[in-house]
């Protein structure tokens, strides 16, 4: 039996707005709670709408609550910065969904701000097309960042209005992500998770794929979409071993390739970092010339040859 | 959480089935992303989409996803993509799904594994609009993968590697290969097969429960009619609005349940729950339950379900300490 959460929301947006709630730092959400951002709470299951300013509520403790850990007012609390801020780290790898998630901020285990203004990331609560007058943040592992690891370039089209960028990394959103205009075409560089995304570009209304991207994948219209695949650093480490002349890591990213990846020697054994897609994949140190396990690794699977590998995660 | 709408989808089976019964050319789900590891067991990776199971399948020359829910009866097609009444058939000139896994070097073997084992033979399936899954969760949804299928393989779902395991087995239910698992099972469980769900015992609070491990929900439900003491365990967090079955509005309060333990030696949570009248829930699992665990219980435990032999392994996380 399949019990569905689904909940109907509309992202209004307009340009330039500013993301609020949250940043993402390397493998890291950060959430952000600055109470100069907020002018209204909520409170008991009525929703009883006060300002804040007439409550004067003493924060004694601020909770990101969400999708992600059941709207839950006193678990995930978070540290105070200064006088107006606060924030809580996560890890990115605790988010097991694929695409994005609602969250509030709770003061006190009881009043929840309620977020306003020139917010990108809102996101209005609505049943059955009637509002509910309350908004989410919404958060999603894509973000359009500057330094991001996602660069996409669209050739020409000078005399489109409007070109979006609409992929599997924001459920195929048509508004969120607008490309900006240069000299040559358009340009948005985001910052992806590790996975393998489908994408098109919307010039105008129209859908079109990637022309300078020859990686396509059929979709389920008879067209093409367009492929990119955001890998990410792994560290694999191996301790001890010391008097060994040469460690190599080989695995089913290299092809089992016996010189392809030498290890370096570090005070405590031995260390690579390589760039993998994500997923999972089998591995093996050859340590002069004998192939053994990762020792620290539980994890491990057998090949279809019946051999045993250690076995890793890129998310 | 007083945002959000639930939705509840009580799936009833009708008797519109189709039968998929090519003697010489069978039907297989084909999953391009599989890992074939010998000759009666694959891997298949899968993705969470709103805490639902999903893998990648091509199935009569439709390229889309299949959920896999251990709470349904048998195979779900989406009636948006396959038409009620159309029978299974398909030539074998037609079959061209396999000639795209060329690049991998055991495409001969996983064709093979596909035709002969994971071949839909005498298999009944429901046709189903589940185009509103579709919108909400913003997928190709081509149907869904439930015990009918599942009983023939020893199932292991790992939330930590995001793959889904299956490994032929024979009557008795003892896998046909031999070399499947390189990790060791931590714990072993026997539970209930009552029609097709799968019915574990367990104590909250030192009391009895029965509960059905359902990899179709997204979050666990407790009966409101359970035992009082039963329900001291349950600290609630919000109340919801749900949207039942023929649209009718309920209010139910979701919260966490704690002191939930298989025996002596396992327990496990504390696991994100609501709770409700599960009476019509009971009906379509053909049996009474307490309540309804699904992918919040599997998050802690690396599960693999026997439904021969009725028996529950587990596989210790890297993440989650027993």
């Amino acid at each position: 039996m399949i019990l569905f959460l689904t909940f109907c929301i509309s992202v209004s947006l307009f340009a330039q707005k500013k993301t609020q709630g949250y940043r993402i730092e390397g493998d890291e959400v950060v959430f952000v709670f600055d109470k100069r951002d907020y002018k209204e709470v909520t409170h008991g299951l009525s929703q009883h709408r006060k300002s804040i300013d007439d409550t004067a509520i003493a924060i004694e403790m601020i909770a990101v609550a969400g999708k992600f850990n059941n709207w839950s007012e006193d678990e995930w609390i978070m540290t105070k910065i200064d006088e107006n801020r606060y924030e809580l780290r996560k890890k990115m790898a605790d988010f097991t969904d694929e695409f994005s998630w609602e969250f509030k901020f709770v003061i006190n285990e009881e009043y929840w701000a309620e977020p306003e203004g020139d917010i990108e990331n809102l996101s209005k609560a609505k049943r059955k097309g009637k509002d509910l007058n309350v908004y989410n943040l919404k958060m999603y592992t894509a973000y359009i960042s500057e330094n991001g690891n996602a660069k996409f370039f669209l050739k020409g089209y000078q005399q489109a209005e409007k070109v979006i960028l609409s992929g599997s990394f924001n459920k195929w959103n048509e508004e969120l992500f607008e490309m900006k205009k240069a000299e040559d075409g358009w340009y948005l560089t985001l910052q992806l998770r590790p996975d393998v995304y489908e994408y098109k570009f919307i010039v105008d209304n129209i859908w079109i794929t990637d022309e300078a991207n020859p990686n396509q994948k059929e979709n389920e219209f008879g067209g093409y979409n367009s492929l990119i695949d955001i890998k990410a650093y792994y560290t694999f480490t191996l301790s001890g071993y010391k008097d060994a002349k040469n460690v190599m890591l080989a695995g089913s990213f290299n092809d089992w390739s016996k010189d392809g990846f030498k290890m370096s020697k570090t005070e405590e054994g031995w260390e690579i970092s390589i760039l993998l897609s994500s997923g999972k994949h089998q591995y093996k140190f050859i340590v002069d010339q004998d192939w053994i396990l990762d020792p620290n690794n539980p994890i491990k699977e057998y090949d279809y040859k019946g051999n045993v590998n250690s076995v890793c995660m890129v998310r | 959480m007083r945002k959000l709408i639930f939705t509840t989808l009580v799936f009833f089976f009708s008797t519109d089935f189709i039968w998929a019964n090519e003697e010489e050319n069978p039907i297989g789900i084909l999953f391009p992303q599989a890992e074939f590891l010998n000759h009666y067991t694959a891997r298949i990776p899968f993705k969470v989409i709103d805490q639902l199971i999903v893998v990648e399948a091509e199935f009569l020359n439709k390229k889309g996803n299949f959920i896999i829910d251990t709470g349904a009866e048998r195979l779900i097609l989406n009636k948006v993509h396959f038409p009620k009444g159309k029978r299974l058939t398909k030539k074998r000139k037609e079959m061209t799904g396999v000639t795209r896994i060329v690049d991998q070097p055991y495409e001969r073997k996983l064709s093979e594994f596909i035709l002969h084992n994971l071949n839909l033979k005498n298999k009944k399936s429901d046709v189903i609009d589940l185009s509103h899954i579709e919108k909400s969760k913003k997928m190709h949804l081509l149907g869904i993968i439930g015990y009918n299928i599942l009983k023939d393989y020893e199932v292991f779902i790992d939330l930590y590697l995001n793959q889904i395991t299956l490994s032929r087995v024979d009557k008795r239910g003892n896998k046909l290969d031999d070399k499947v698992y390189a990790e060791e099972v931590s714990d072993t469980l026997d539970f209930d097969l009552r029609k097709h769900t799968i019915v574990v015992s367990g104590f909250v609070n030192n009391e009895k429960v029965r509960f059905a491990l359902d990899t179709g929900a997204e979050f666990n439900q407790l009966n409101k009619k359970i035992d009082k003491k039963i329900l001291e365990k349950f600290r609630p967090i919000k109340h919801l609005s749900m949207v039942g079955a023929g649209n009718k509005k309920i209010r139910v309060l979701a919260g966490k349940l704690y002191d939930f333990r298989l025996n002596e030696r396992i327990g496990v949570g504390p696991m994100y729950t609501i709770v409700t009248n599960l009476r019509k829930m009971s009906e379509a699992y053909g049996t009474y339950v307490d309540g309804v665990i699904g992918y919040e219980f599997l998050k802690y435990k690396r599960t693999i379900i026997n439904y021969k032999k009725e028996k529950l392994y587990f596989i210790k996380s890297p993440i989650f300490s027993p």
